[in-house]
């Protein structure tokens, strides 16, 4: 006769997760699913929409965090955090929960899972008791954040099935059983909806546009400010936003949700053998499951493929794993299970993740499990399409009731033969203002970089290609309050060929109200960068930095640009200022931590 | 004293050296003790002392060095962070040092640009040169009796500092708690005023006047390390099992490998080309040349 476990009420986890780009969120549903075929009655639920007053209450609780931008929790944690690290909070407040904190993170940059790290710490610091060390997923590993995440969920099961031993007579649901869907589907009348409800809701009065209930925004004008014969096409677009109630200053991000194109929407509907037209409305399989807040109801199928199901995404892990329960075809079966499995982790990547194939794309490949796919799967099978964020291009002052962005279209080319695109770039070069009243659905955030209150204090931008796009804006902002103190340092290929803002600038330089230095890097024999015109400007750089205590901006792509700006400027600060190598560091470490220079950059 | 700009009940450091004449020394320092008043405190420091004295971090509003007439002082970097710890967030230091203008000189005496630079990396924010003067003979017979400098293109730079005001580097004691659980139901209840106050705070989740720690402060160096790239490749199946021969092998491997090559002629492993990409193996997916038309 073995030990008595726990009642089945008493089986109980909590994962808590802050997810930017899906990853932790798909993480921590794959948990959810885990947790399920051992009996626990689960709740998979983000950060910010926790009641946290009741965390004192829970005994048993997964975190699994991101680490985003500069070091910062996702923006569904950003609410969490700040109340977690309140200075009254007794250190005995969480003295029932046994916990562990998964982390994803890319340690190519510096904060590498600084959140996991520090959430971790914390809730031992409120008297948790940890479970596991904490989990470091890095998505520099060959294997992505999988490597560390599936040995971990071992141990932890080990860990939570020590602590809560399955009942007698209850095994662990095999793997090859499917689980029940999170919401059943269910169709309805041919003309109870008579036009395709919109995404784009008037939004409840006085309330400012958010994620869930964005402006739809009029599309003014969307021109291409890169030379036909260039490469890249780059477009500047207007949207009109009066009567929104929005306001922003230089160095706030506008966020954009993006829908697929009618093309893939009409091959999806086929492969699934998918009624467009249909209306339908969702329940949720077990009750206190919330319905999907992004997803207005009822609506048509169209709409769900168009507006919410993301299936130009690369397909995950648990995307294959869901697949393969409803294949009828033993081949594809096996394949599908083979992709699923910790040993099939390498075919996968080469076959979906290292060309960047999507999952309308992979669905192809699978014809007869596709066509066997039950609609009410869908919302497990295919995450929702995210918000993208651009940096706003332009300053209220010059332009009121307008936001202005640079939008670089994403095109490459992978193995695979069709050129691969970026949804949100695309969809918004497709749209053309002059053939129709086009609406995109937007919302503002604060931005990361803030720009220097006192007037008199002059500013130093570094933003090569669209990077350039906050400095436009704080030009603008600046020039129209007569401030002169500002200092550009754009980079770009050609001249005469991805020199956008070109006019505008050298209007500002006549009259004095800008200092402009431009790398053309193919304009000549050598690679000439913005990292060599500040090593050029030292004397003038020094000046500014160290009498007028000018504040410093680095914004653009992440990769080798912000090291090689970060080492011309310590050359500066060592040829102009006599410091020692160590001194230059310092210096430049000390300008970090009292915000005087700041860099928001992206890969 | 409204020249230094002091207030009633403010604590005030007056840092001085050797080269201040002792009676303008004691003028200033009665003249501040007066500005601060009964609930105010100054104290008096020699420069080179003042690391050693230990104060308390961040507990003075202002500090005030080497500003007594005729004074020569220097400060060095161990000066100027000391000072910046003693200061409070927000706290203000004004000083005055004789610099040369002329640049590539071995008196050890700091050129004009770079005083400010020195305390810029001692974390001082909004430093400002307030003047710029010539020595008077007093000040220049002081520079060459205590620094035995002899040259003419010097300047006395009066320039001032602030503490930021969030609290860098600033400590407070950290709990954590190690206390053992053995099994759910031996598990501790919360305390009900714990829970109250937890409770009673999460009520106003959007107060943005909270006091929060700084969590940079539970990072410790472990924390700030990268993995081993090593640690993150993933072993080739390619690689695996591979059989290589040495250069001057003696065993035969060598030309068994030589056999196999020659014989080996390219040939789909699998038989499922005409399937979709899913199904093809490595050989298909890696080379080009040796895929079959589809059926």
């Amino acid at each position: 006769m073995g030990v008595p476990g726990p009642l089945m009420t008493e089986r109980r986890l909590l994962i808590l997760f802050g997810s930017q780009t899906g990853t932790a969120q798909d993480t921590a549903e794959r948990i959810g699913r885990e947790a399920k075929r051992r009996h626990f009655q689960c709740r998979v639920e983000a950060l910010d929409s926790y009641d946290v007053a009741n965390l004192i209450n829970e005994l048993l609780v997964v975190f699994v965090c991101a680490t985003t931008g500069q070091g910062d929790p996702p923006d569904n944690m950003k609410m969490f955090w700040r109340f977690l690290f309140r200075k009254n909070l007794p250190p005995t407040s969480l003295c029932q929960m046994d916990y562990a904190v998964l982390g994803l993170g890319d340690s190519s940059y510096p904060k590498f899972n600084f959140i996991a790290k520090k959430l971790h710490k914390r809730v031992l610091q409120l008297g948790g008791n940890p479970l596991l060390p904490v989990a470091l997923g890095d998505d520099q590993h060959d294997l992505g954040p999988d490597a560390v995440v599936d040995p971990w969920l071992l141990a932890l099961w080990d860990k939570i099935l020590a602590l809560y031993p399955l009942p007698p007579g209850l095994e662990v649901i095999s793997p090859d059983v499917r689980l029940p869907p999170r919401y059943t589907l269910h169709y309805l009348a041919e003309d109870s909806l008579h036009s395709d409800s919109s995404l784009l809701q008037p939004t409840p009065a006085r309330a400012l546009p958010s994620e869930l209930h964005p402006f739809a925004a009029r599309m003014v004008s969307n021109q291409r400010v890169t030379a036909e014969s260039h490469f890249q096409d780059v477009r500047l677009i207007e949207f009109d936003v009066t009567g929104s109630g929005i306001t922003f200053s230089a160095g706030d991000v506008v966020m954009i949700q993006p829908q697929n194109c009618p093309e893939d929407v009409q091959q999806f509907c086929q492969l699934l053998r998918l009624d467009p037209d249909k209306c339908f409305l969702l329940k949720p399989t077990e009750p206190g499951t919330a319905l999907p807040a992004h997803l207005l109801q009822p609506c048509t199928i169209r709409h769900l493929v168009t507006h919410y199901l993301d299936i130009s995404c690369v397909p995950r892990r648990s995307f294959f794993e869901l697949l393969s329960h409803f294949s009828t075809n033993e081949l594809e079966r096996e394949k599908l299970q083979e992709f699923s499995s910790a040993q099939g982790q390498e075919e996968l990547y080469s076959y979906c993740n290292r060309p960047r194939r999507t999952t309308l794309e992979a669905l192809w490949d699978f014809p007869h499990t596709t066509s066997a796919i039950p609609p009410e799967y869908l919302l497990d099978l295919i995450p929702r399409i995210r918000p993208r964020a651009f940096s706003i291009a332009s300053s209220m002052l010059v332009h009121p009731g307008r936001i202005q962005i640079l939008v670089a279209v994403v095109r490459y080319k992978t193995r695979l033969s069709r050129p691969r695109r970026g949804l949100c770039s695309t969809w918004l070069a497709s749209l053309n203002p002059e053939q129709g009243d086009v609406r995109v659905p937007l919302w503002v955030k604060k931005g990361g970089m803030k720009f220097p209150a006192d007037p008199d204090t002059p500013v130093i931008m570094i933003g090569p290609g669209t990077g350039v796009a906050p400095f436009r804006a704080a030009i603008q902002e600046r020039v129209a309050q007569g401030q002169k103190g500002n200092c550009l340092f754009f980079g770009c290929r050609q001249k005469s060929k991805d020199f956008y803002c070109q006019a505008e600038w050298e209007e500002l330089v006549t009259k004095g109200f800008l200092m402009l230095f431009t790398a053309f890097s193919r304009d000549q024999e050598e690679k000439v960068y913005v990292q060599h015109r500040i090593r050029e400007n030292g004397r003038l750089l020094w000046e500014l930095l160290n009498g007028q205590g000018a504040h410093i901006y680095l914004s653009g792509n992440a990769k080798q640009m912000p090291a090689a700006v970060a080492e011309a400027l310590q050359s500066v600060l060592q040829l102009e200022g006599g410091l020692s190598p160590s001194e230059a560091e310092e210096y430049l470490s000390a300008l970090e931590r009292s915000q005087r220079f700041q860099s928001e950059t992206w890969s | 004293m409204e020249e230094f700009g002091i207030a009633a009940g403010q604590r005030v450091a007056v840092v001085w050296d050797g080269s201040s004449p002792v009676g303008a020394l004691k003028r200033l320092v009665d003249s501040v003790r007066a500005s601060v008043g009964a609930d105010g405190r100054v104290a008096v420091e020699n420069v080179n002392q003042l690391p050693r004295s230990a104060h308390k971090e961040s507990s003075f509003d202002v500090i005030l060095s080497g500003v007594v007439p005729g004074s020569a002082a220097q400060h060095s970097a161990e000066v100027l962070a000391e000072i910046a710890r003693i200061l409070k967030p927000g706290g203000r230091v004004l000083l005055k040092e004789p610099v040369v203008t002329e640049s590539d000189n071995n008196s050890g005496i700091k050129t004009a640009a770079k005083l400010p630079a020195a305390l810029t990396l001692s974390g001082l924010v909004e430093v400002k040169e307030l003047q710029k003067e010539p020595l008077t003979a007093e000040e220049a017979q002081s520079v060459r009796e205590h620094l035995g400098y002899q040259g003419n293109d010097l300047l006395i730079v009066q320039i001032e500092g602030r503490k930021p005001n969030f609290e860098v580097g600033s400590s407070s004691q950290l709990k954590l708690s190690f206390a053992k659980k053995t099994s759910p139901s031996g598990k501790p209840s919360v305390d009900p005023a714990t829970a109250k106050l937890w409770t009673l705070s999460a009520s106003d989740m959007n107060d943005e006047e909270m006091d929060l720690l700084d969590s940079d402060e539970l990072l410790d160096s472990e924390d700030l390390k990268k993995p081993d790239p090593a640690s993150l490749r993933a072993p080739s199946c390619k690689e695996k099992g591979k059989k290589k021969a040495c250069k001057n092998c003696t065993c035969g491997l060598a030309e068994e490998l030589e056999q196999e090559k020659k014989s080996s002629q390219p040939r789909s492993a699998c038989g499922n080309c005409y399937l979709g990409d899913a199904f093809r193996c490595a050989t298909w997916r890696e080379d080009p040349a040796k895929r079959e038309p589809a059926a």
